[in-house]
């Protein structure tokens, strides 16, 4: 491939005779550039995929379809720029516009309306339950139970706290990858992991992670 | 003295966690923290909560996956 480079590169150079640019060229350029920048973050994609569509099948199929859009717009990123956050984006548009077509979800849309009570409240759940118990409980719950977890809160409240706590992501970054204010981005990361909270404190109450003593005391 | 009260503290810990305040702010909370023990649980217990959280989404995308888009892109090329 350098060695294709290097003539290309010398024919134009020495201008001796007219272009003889291979005519896949460009087209090998985007794809060896792609290959270097966009492949590498596949893992990060491939786990907030898993994320949105809360299945390996489905997760693979959201990260091809979406980097198979994001190489027909590579000419339309910015080099330089943040690339995660324009795949992250490309991804949530296409899970969007493909998977929520599916199955609509009528309870979705009045989720930042909540009130936190609505949402149930982790100091009450939790405030039966000494805070070392509880640590000791988040330290020695399965992952699989976590994961699990994370799956049964609301999606924009999942990938919110998944972008924030697993990938790092600023807020700023999230905003614009999930295309909400940041004020959002703030309340959704809070309410998300209080959800969590109460359900992993009861999965941890329920399973005996949490000392027996704590049960009589909530009804 | 800490300039937030309890409160305060404890609904800026994840912005604190995820160094979201100003410097000033986030050097205000740090000294809250330090002195007092109830914040100062309430603050583990995020941290608790986030290694809980990334230690469970820790799966590797299938081995080929890389291969398939790779040859996708390429097939798309053709035309």
């Amino acid at each position: 491939m350098s060695i294709v480079l290097e003539q290309s590169i010398a024919g134009r150079l020495l201008d001796s005779e007219p272009m003889t640019i291979q005519p896949n060229k460009d087209s090998e350029d985007k794809i060896r550039d792609f290959e270097r920048q966009a492949i590498p973050l596949m893992p990060q994609l491939y786990g907030a995929a898993l994320r949105w569509t809360r299945n390996p099948s489905d997760a693979e199929d959201l990260v091809q379809e979406a980097m198979a859009k994001a190489f027909v717009a590579w000419a339309q990123y910015q080099q330089g720029t943040n690339l995660k956050a324009w795949l992250y984006r490309i991804m949530t548009n296409t899970h969007i516009n493909s998977y929520n077509k599916k199955a609509k979800d009528p309870s979705k849309g009045g989720l930042d309306n909540l009130e936190d009570w609505q949402l149930g409240d982790a100091k009450s759940l939790t405030a039966t339950t000494s805070r070392s118990a509880e640590l000791e409980a988040l330290d020695n719950l399965p992952s699989e139970v976590i994961r699990k977890s994370l799956l049964e809160i609301p999606e924009e409240f999942r990938m919110v706290v998944y972008y924030a706590v697993v990938d790092g992501l600023s807020y700023a970054e999230i905003a614009e990858v999930m295309g909400t204010p940041v004020g959002t981005v703030m309340s959704r990361l809070h309410r998300g992991k209080k959800l969590l909270r109460v359900l992993l404190a009861e999965y941890a109450r329920e399973k005996g992670y949490l000392s027996s003593e704590t049960k009589t005391e909530k009804s | 003295m800490a300039e937030f009260d309890c409160e305060e503290t404890k609904s800026l810990v994840h912005e604190y966690l995820h160094n979201e305040l100003r410097p000033e702010d986030q050097k205000d909370i740090t000294t809250h923290l330090a002195l007092c023990d109830s914040c100062e649980e309430e603050y583990d217990l995020e941290v608790y909560l986030n290694k809980a959280i990334t230690r469970s989404c820790d799966e590797e995308p299938p081995k080929q996956l890389a291969q398939k888009v790779l040859d996708s892109m390429r097939k798309s090329q053709q035309h």
